[in-house]
């Protein structure tokens, strides 16, 4: 029975469903509200999407409570929104406030209600497009062109109270391009565009958003032809101004090219080479020694405490009368244990080791069979005429014509005597030579005194037959000066152009007169340990005339016929110590010009400076 | 002379010293004049235009740090029907739509804002306090809130300038809605507390935005003769 009756009232639904689906009616199906809007913050509308139709006339209603408020309302209008829409006027939008809202479709078989939204005012304002947009192509007369353009705000939007607050956009482009040109405008309703190509068609569009929400749609297109003769203006001018950076680019170029090399000197300065003051070399090639020696000015030394240090560089003569030379010295000083200098095999600006008074003791290994070396400066003439006697201490003569010559990088330590036959030397004068090593003792023995510079006026050089054959010449600067002090040089040896591998001739800056000349003594050979022995040739035939330059490098000196006879020799710096005190000094300067003979030690026909002597005789 | 002049000189230079010493503890780090002075250099104009740049930065600030909550935490959840009638703030008359806050006189509206900022102060110290204690606390949360505290603060004090310039006879009224969302924020269960947190940061979106409208209104008011 109850099956039966179940059954029954199951078929029956069905039949009647079958018969409405057959109809085609059915109850409204669920809406959506799928949007809410708020053109000004005043009103809002807010759009619903039916559901399915059910076939027949279906009523939406919207219906609505607020935050706060437990009261429904339903919607105040539903046509202003258009179809399926419901429109919240002014009274009825509060802002800051939560609206719950459903929408209810009925129809006869039924009626269904949407879910239920939760709208804030707040969040969904969007404003409508600005309205009223014009484009213009403005060219006044002393300015570039540009594209003005200027609109509206859209209607119904209170800016002037402040309570809506819009901002703009605007984008343009050449009808044919696929991008678009944006910009922000802010709150500004104009609009200049100044980049444009000419002679194109372009398109303009604005668009608002509020502060805070979303922006609106594009205003319609508005479009604008540009003139062809648009900034024309602009390449002009930016060709100018490229000519104008070419042709100073060039200028600066050429400016730095003629004078690169002063600016570049300027920038970084050349490091100055040495100098001797007063010293010109220009003077120098032209042989007029008497100018140049006069031209050279005094020099300091550096300081040396010993007076062996006044005599560090020499100029070593030797040659092949070195055996003869020799055995004169040890027959002329038998006591004397010098030992030779020998030449320090490097060339650079003469200076041996070998030579330095202070050095000799150590380095100069090799003794010589004579023992007559010294390294006073010793003057050593040379005379260009072997036969000529030079103005040397007569124990001296027996140098003469022995013409020292530079050693040619030997080792062996030449001896002093004079060799005639020496392609060159160059000569202190023993005067020099006293008043260097009496000089100052922080100087180096090559100042000179008012006494010597007389007789150093000119150094001489020896001018041997094998003068010519290019032997090295050395450059020798002859310092002369009232003051100062030069260092002896040992002028660079080079090789001695002589098959007889003569050595060359040393010689010892041995004072600078008050022109700056430099008087040079030829060097004596060197005793290392007894600097005591001053040798004093009489003459003062030093070679401190230039007579030449050899290959630009080296000066030919001759003795100085006209030089005064200067002998300034401390008679008691034989047996002084190599340190002079300065009364002493004092002393044997006056000693010095007073006695030059005092100074001299006459061994064996040489003379010998002591070095002593010199070092007094500048204090 | 040198001996007369010194301790003249000596004497100017020390008083120049000190003055400048006593001068400089004065140079406090106020952008604006400090409350309490005679003469502002500060014009109510820039004071205006200085409160409505923070206004609307704050409002920006709290609108992207609930959507970055929103959607990391509670998005479809139906947070937002918890949401109704949870402001703390609503107690205060503020007015709904441009009429009301037109009809509202200037004084009160100021007033108002001034309300709303001081009630601000202590949820936001506490939200600021909270974030921070969470386990992975989120950092753009975090700077957010953070940022958010700082600037109101300087809100505050930019209002209270305004209003003892334009309404020096104001008497302070300190009275303002409190706020006592604290325990919910610190509630065990998750969805309450995070309940919580999506009212306060729904709540500080919609007061954000309110104060920077209600400025931007008076600015135009009071600066442009409602002629922005």
């Amino acid at each position: 029975m109850k099956e039966n009756v179940i059954s029954a009232t199951v078929f029956t639904l069905l039949l009647f469903l079958n018969t409405c689906l057959l109809n085609g009616q059915l109850p409204p199906g669920k809406p959506e509200i799928f949007k809410c809007r708020s053109p000004n913050k005043e009103t809002f509308t807010c759009w619903w999407r039916p559901g399915t139709d059910g076939g027949l006339p279906t009523n939406y209603s919207l219906t609505y409570h607020r935050e706060g408020e437990t009261l429904m309302h339903e919607c105040p209008d539903y046509i202003t929104g258009g179809p399926n829409s419901c429109h919240f006027g002014k009274q009825y939008t509060s802002m800051w406030r939560t609206y719950v809202m459903m929408v209810n479709a009925t129809n006869q078989m039924g009626s269904s209600f949407s879910d239920e939204l939760y709208v804030d005012v707040t969040y969904i304002v969007q404003p409508d497009p600005p309205l009223e947009l014009t484009v213009e192509v403005k060219q006044p007369e002393d300015r570039k062109p540009y594209l003005w353009m200027k609109w509206s705000p859209p209607t119904l939007i209170d800016l002037k109270t402040g309570w809506f607050t819009l901002l703009y956009e605007i984008r343009l482009k050449p009808e044919k391009a696929a991008e678009w040109e944006t910009h922000f405008a802010g709150q500004q309703t104009e609009f200049k565009i100044l980049s444009l190509h000419p002679g194109q068609k372009y398109l303009v569009q604005v668009r608002c958003k509020p502060d805070h929400g979303y922006w609106s749609a594009w205003s319609p297109a508005t479009f604008i032809q540009i003139p062809s003769d648009f900034i024309m203006n602009d390449t002009t001018v930016w060709i100018s101004v490229a000519v104008l950076s070419a042709v100073i680019c060039l200028i600066i170029v050429w400016a730095v090219a003629l004078k690169g090399y002063s600016m570049v000197t300027c920038i970084f300065p050349p490091v100055p080479g040495p100098k001797i003051k007063g010293f010109d070399a220009h003077l120098l090639e032209k042989g007029k020694s008497e100018e140049l020696l006069s031209a050279l000015g005094c020099q300091d030394f550096p300081p040396t405490s010993d007076y062996e240090d006044l005599l560090v560089e020499y100029l070593e003569v030797d040659d092949s009368e070195d055996q003869h030379l020799m055995s004169v010295h040890s027959k002329e000083h038998p006591s004397q244990g010098m030992k030779p200098t020998y030449l320090d095999p490097d060339t650079d600006s003469g200076r041996g080791s070998c030579d330095s008074p202070s050095l000799l003791s150590e380095k100069c290994e090799e003794p010589q069979a004579n023992p007559s070396t010294f390294y006073d400066p010793e003057v050593i003439e040379k005379p260009e005429n072997p036969e000529t006697t030079h103005t040397w201490d007569p124990q001296c003569i027996s140098m003469e014509g022995k013409i020292p010559y530079f050693h040619a990088g030997g080792s062996k330590c030449s001896t002093w005597p004079l060799i005639q036959h020496n392609p060159r030397s160059s000569y202190h004068n023993i005067t020099d030579v006293c008043e260097l090593a009496v000089g100052p003792a922080d100087a180096p023995a090559t100042l000179l005194d008012e006494a010597g510079k007389d007789a150093l006026k000119s150094s001489q050089t020896i001018k041997s037959r094998e003068e010519g054959k290019a032997a090295q010449q050395r450059e020798v600067d002859s310092f002369h000066s009232k003051t100062d002090q030069d260092t002896p040089w040992l002028l660079p040896q080079e090789k001695t152009p002589f098959g007889s591998a003569k050595p060359l001739d040393y010689v010892e800056i041995h004072k600078v007169n008050k022109d700056g000349a430099l008087a040079l003594l030829p060097k004596q050979r060197e005793n290392s340990g007894q600097p005591e022995k001053p040798r004093a040739p009489e003459n003062s035939k030093e070679y401190a005339k230039v007579s030449g330059v050899m290959d630009n490098n080296i000066l030919v000196l001759v003795p100085d016929p006209h030089a005064k006879n200067v002998a300034c020799f401390e008679e008691s710096a034989k047996e002084a110590p190599p340190s002079l005190e300065q009364n002493q000094a004092e002393q044997d300067l006056a000693n010095c010009t007073a006695t030059p003979s005092k100074c001299r030690i006459q061994l064996g026909g040489l003379d010998y400076l002591d070095p002593a002597c010199f070092t007094h005789s500048f204090h | 002379m040198n001996i007369k002049g010194s301790p003249w000189k000596a004497g100017s230079l020390l008083l120049l010293l000190v003055s400048n010493l006593l001068l400089c503890q004065n140079v406090a780090p106020l952008p604006i004049c400090p409350g309490g002075a005679a003469r502002c250099q500060v014009t109510l104009r820039d004071l205006f235009d200085r409160a409505v740049v923070l206004s609307h930065y704050i409002h920006n600030l709290s609108s992207e740090m609930f959507s970055e909550f929103d959607k990391r935490y509670t998005h479809g959840r139906g947070f937002i029907t918890r949401a109704i009638n949870s402001c703390h703030t609503s107690s205060l008359p503020t007015p709904e739509d441009k009429e009301q806050a037109q009809q509202m006189n200037q004084k009160d509206f100021l007033s108002l804002i001034v309300s709303i900022l001081r009630s601000w102060n202590e949820p936001l110290y506490h939200l600021v306090t909270e974030v921070r204690g969470m386990e992975e606390a989120p950092e753009a949360i975090l700077s957010k809130a953070v940022e958010i505290e700082e600037q109101t603060k300087r809100l505050l004090e930019g209002m209270e300038l305004i209003v003892s310039q334009v309404h020096p006879e104001t008497k302070e009224n300190e009275i303002y809605p409190v706020w006592t969302g604290l325990p919910s924020l610190q509630m065990a269960d998750e969805e309450s507390r995070l309940s919580a947190y999506y009212n306060l940061l729904h709540c500080l979106r919609r007061d954000s935005h309110k104060i920077d409208n209600y400025l931007k209104l008076l600015k135009c008011r009071i600066i442009h003769n409602n002629n922005c």
